[in-house]
């Protein structure tokens, strides 16, 4: 209240808010009820009654620069007690949706991958790359190998499998199309990370949220490096009322994919260094990592999508896309190696074949949205999450 | 309209509740000339208003304003009361009602001169319903000091043992224990359901702590608390052990304008409150008292004059933001938790005692007569004019303040008229 300034509202995002399932934010009546049940919310400046009459006022640059957006995880214990049903919770998550859109370069992509009438062609762009990188595989081998040769390396990689994902779409296909596109998608959160930190910082100086007025880098690195154990213990996640469980399915599938991450990273380091192709024995213990990882994206998912099912208001296309393809690249990876396993069985290799290739696929379809969408979707609040939760490590806020 | 109503008009009005609402529909169409039942499903008249300690917009005690009702009753001949009384079902159309009543035995009789000797020879107990349950009374009891009829009542619950000396005791032959449940029926031309409203359940509002901590009481309770006839005999005291309170916090909107319980503003609470911070301020000169409040309803000129003269009070601290967390201290103190909108600060503080400015359900809510009656979504009764015959005063028909509900108790005594002469 002490400094007064001039409110510029931005009715724009309050339909932003509004349309990615905040609309129910007009409906609060400031009495903070909401920022006493959030048993994450510091006392100093607290939320998120804060955000709500921030939001309802359009004041965009207060909500989406706000790392506090980043701190809550969404338990609904807010909603829950809320005396207007103004469901708290979900606009916070609206916000959070808005600020990936905000900080993604470009911003139309952003705006494109979380319109559900652009699915088809989001969908049909890697559909139509991956079925070219298959007839190159299996009509272009001969001449590949030749190519190949000529630059000494071998476009086939030796497998004694009866069934190998390789030779359906060449390892140095999916390679060629998967690293540039997760280098781009890094570029393109570096991009938004430096804007989206400046603006934290600064939004925390304002608020006075912080007891540090100039930004070090190196001193938020290491505050960085020091949430990371309180985030991969989903220590704040627990802290939260209403679903432990929820916490612990969340636990599983990032548990996953920093699972599926490492084995992909040595599979790679032997593939091209090493020169020794998949797929690998099921007692190989990078293939064991691989499949306990599989187990836990399907279960942690699954759980998820159970859990999701099960509210009464319906969810967002934002949520529901994540949670299906977090399932989806689960499954039809877990899938694409059991039947491909059916081959070693006499007189299955045949249709198995056709099977496994199907949900393989599948597969690099999916992942090829996890790359591409990244910085776009709401998977992008592995990043946003962390960087913000970091800054919380940074200013002191607790 | 041109009406051809051939029903003859009876020229009776049964008017349903003898708190405020109902003794002044009661008193107005009676004094006009019109002959009135009044039934009361309590063994006394007065209501509400009767627990209060003070009252607005005079703050005076409930004696004067009721006392004067009573005396306008006795004077009456047109009246007839009837306690212990529910209306069971109304039938018929405006003009012309049949009315089933229900009445409960109160084991005394007309003879009964209030001496008491039955209440000393009874040794069984009953919680005090007049006093929220703070105290006990004997199962044999007067309902309060000023009821009206100053008659005692014997508890459904009393023992047969206690009964019967309770009977020896009597020298007036005022107790009757052969007295048993009957219904009876009544013919009327208009019903006004003055049927009032109970204190919202606070132990349904899970995260206020009511009922978990002694030291949480409602602001009903500090009524009873304040009244010189309370159970404390006017001491505002905390309850788990009778100290005076150094620290008061009240909570604003404990249950009202929440849809997880009352949807709407229950009109009185903000005004209630300050009252009580007047109580607190007048026994106890050093205690601090903070309020915790979303929005503060004051109606009018008057009860704003009032709230500004105490927001200008250096003990009374006014925090905008909602009490949303209560816990209970070792020494028994409840810490409150709210955040201050308006300094963006969420903190905890420790109170001697916690008030939960809880607010009104309307009595018809739960118990709903068979009647032709329109209610809205909250159980209050929505007035049909056009139709007429059944009108709702007071908080019947929504939740209001002394005043209000009077002038609306005085408006629904004119509609009542209107059915019975209209031709």
């Amino acid at each position: 209240m002490s400094n007064q300034y001039l409110v510029e509202p931005c009715l724009d995002f309050v339909e932003q808010v509004a349309s990615l399932g905040g609309d129910s934010v007009k409906k609060c009546y400031q009495c903070a009820t909401c920022t006493v049940a959030c048993t994450i919310a510091p006392d100093n400046s607290p939320f998120p009654r804060k955000e709500m009459i921030a939001t309802s006022w359009g004041l965009k640059d207060r909500v989406l620069g706000s790392a506090d957006i980043w701190m809550c995880h969404e338990c609904g214990d807010c909603s829950e007690l809320c005396p207007r049903g103004a469901q708290p919770a979900d606009v916070l998550s609206a916000a959070r949706s808005a600020a990936i859109t905000e900080y993604a370069t470009p911003k139309f992509l952003g705006k494109m991958v979380n319109d559900a009438k652009m699915l088809p062609l989001f969908l049909g762009i890697p559909a139509a790359w991956f079925a070219l990188m298959a007839f190159i595989t299996m009509t272009m081998g001969e001449s590949m190998e030749k190519l190949f040769k000529g630059f000494g390396m071998h476009w086939h990689h030796h497998t004694d499998a009866p069934i190998a994902s390789a030779d359906f779409v060449s390892s140095w296909l999916v390679d060629v199309t998967f690293v540039p596109l997760l280098n781009l998608s890094i570029l393109i959160f570096l991009i938004g990370l430096i804007k989206f930190v400046k603006d934290i910082h600064a939004n925390a100086v304002l608020e006075g949220k912080t007891d540090k007025t100039d930004f070090n880098l190196v001193q938020y690195l290491v505050s960085v490096v020091k949430a990371i154990p309180t985030i991969m213990l989903h220590k704040k996640f627990n802290e939260c009322g209403e679903n432990k469980s929820r916490a612990l399915a969340h636990q599983m599938v990032l548990f996953g994919f920093i699972g599926c991450f490492i084995v992909t990273a040595i599979f790679f380091v032997v593939l091209y260094i090493g020169g020794v192709a998949g797929p690998y024995d099921q007692i190989n213990p990078v293939k064991i990592l691989a499949n306990i990882a599989g187990v836990g994206i399907v279960v942690g998912s699954f759980l998820m999508i159970k859990d999701r099912l099960a509210k009464s208001e319906p969810s967002s296309f934002k949520d529901w896309a994540l949670l299906v393809l977090v399932f989806g690249l689960g499954a039809t990876g877990m899938l694409t190696q059991g039947v491909r396993l059916l081959g070693y069985i006499d007189g299955l290799v045949g249709i198995a074949q056709v099977v496994s290739y199907f949900f393989y696929y599948i597969h690099l379809i999916l992942i090829f949205c996890l790359f591409a969408y990244l910085p776009f979707s709401k998977m992008a609040h592995i990043v946003y999450r962390v960087a913000a939760l970091g800054y919380a490590e940074y200013a002191n806020r607790k | 309209m041109t009406t051809d109503k051939a029903n003859p008009a009876v020229g009776s009005i049964l008017v349903v509740g003898g708190g405020i609402s109902g003794l002044t529909t009661t008193l107005e169409a009676a004094e006009v000339g019109y002959e009135v039942y009044v039934v009361e499903k309590n063994p006394n008249l007065g209501g509400r208003v009767s627990q209060l300690n003070q009252y607005f917009p005079k703050l005076c005690p409930p004696t004067c304003g009721l006392e004067i009702n009573y005396r306008r009753i006795k004077d009456n001949p047109k009246i007839k009361v009837m306690t212990l009384t529910e209306v069971e079902k109304v039938e018929g159309e405006p003009g012309n009602y049949e009315v089933t009543l229900k009445l409960t035995p109160r084991f005394v009789n007309e003879k009964c001169t209030a001496c008491g000797e039955c209440a000393k020879a009874c040794s069984g107990e009953i919680d005090n319903e007049f006093n929220f349950g703070m105290d006990k009374t004997k199962a044999a009891y007067l309902p309060n000091d000023m009821a009206f009829p100053m008659r005692y009542v014997l508890s459904a619950d009393i023992s047969a043992e206690d009964g019967k000396k309770c009977e020896e005791a009597c020298k007036y032959g005022a107790i009757d224990l052969s007295m048993e449940a009957k219904t009876m029926t009544i013919n009327v031309g208009a019903v006004v359901w003055a049927t009032g409203w109970k204190p919202y359940d606070a132990t349904k509002i899970d995260n206020l702590g009511f009922g978990q901590h002694k030291n949480i009481v409602t602001n009903m309770m500090l009524e009873r608390l304040a009244a010189t006839n309370g159970p404390t005999k006017g001491q505002i005291v905390r309850p788990s052990d009778g100290k005076a309170p150094a620290t008061i916090a009240f909570a604003q909107c404990a249950g009202s304008r929440d849809e997880n319980h009352l949807p709407y503003c229950s009109y009185i609470c903000c005004m209630a409150s300050l009252k009580h911070a007047t109580y607190l301020r007048a026994q106890y000169p050093d205690a601090k008292i903070t309020i915790y409040y979303i929005d503060l309803r004051a109606p009018g000129q008057k009860y704003e004059k009032f709230y500004k003269k105490l927001k200008e009070d250096e003990n009374v601290f006014f925090v905008k933001g909602k009490v949303a967390e209560v816990s209970e201290e070792a020494n028994g103190n409840i810490g409150v938790v709210a955040e201050d909108a308006v300094s963006g600060e969420k903190s905890t503080q420790s109170v001697d005692m916690l008030v939960l400015a809880t607010g009104m359900e309307p009595s018809l809510k739960t118990d709903k007569p068979s009647a032709d009656l329109n209610y809205n979504e909250d159980g209050f009764v929505v007035n049909d004019f056009s139709k007429g015959g059944l009108f709702a005063a007071g908080c019947a028909n929504k939740p209001a303040d002394v005043v209000t509900s009077n002038q609306n108790a005085t408006g629904m005594a004119l509609k009542a008229i209107q059915t019975l002469v209209r031709r």
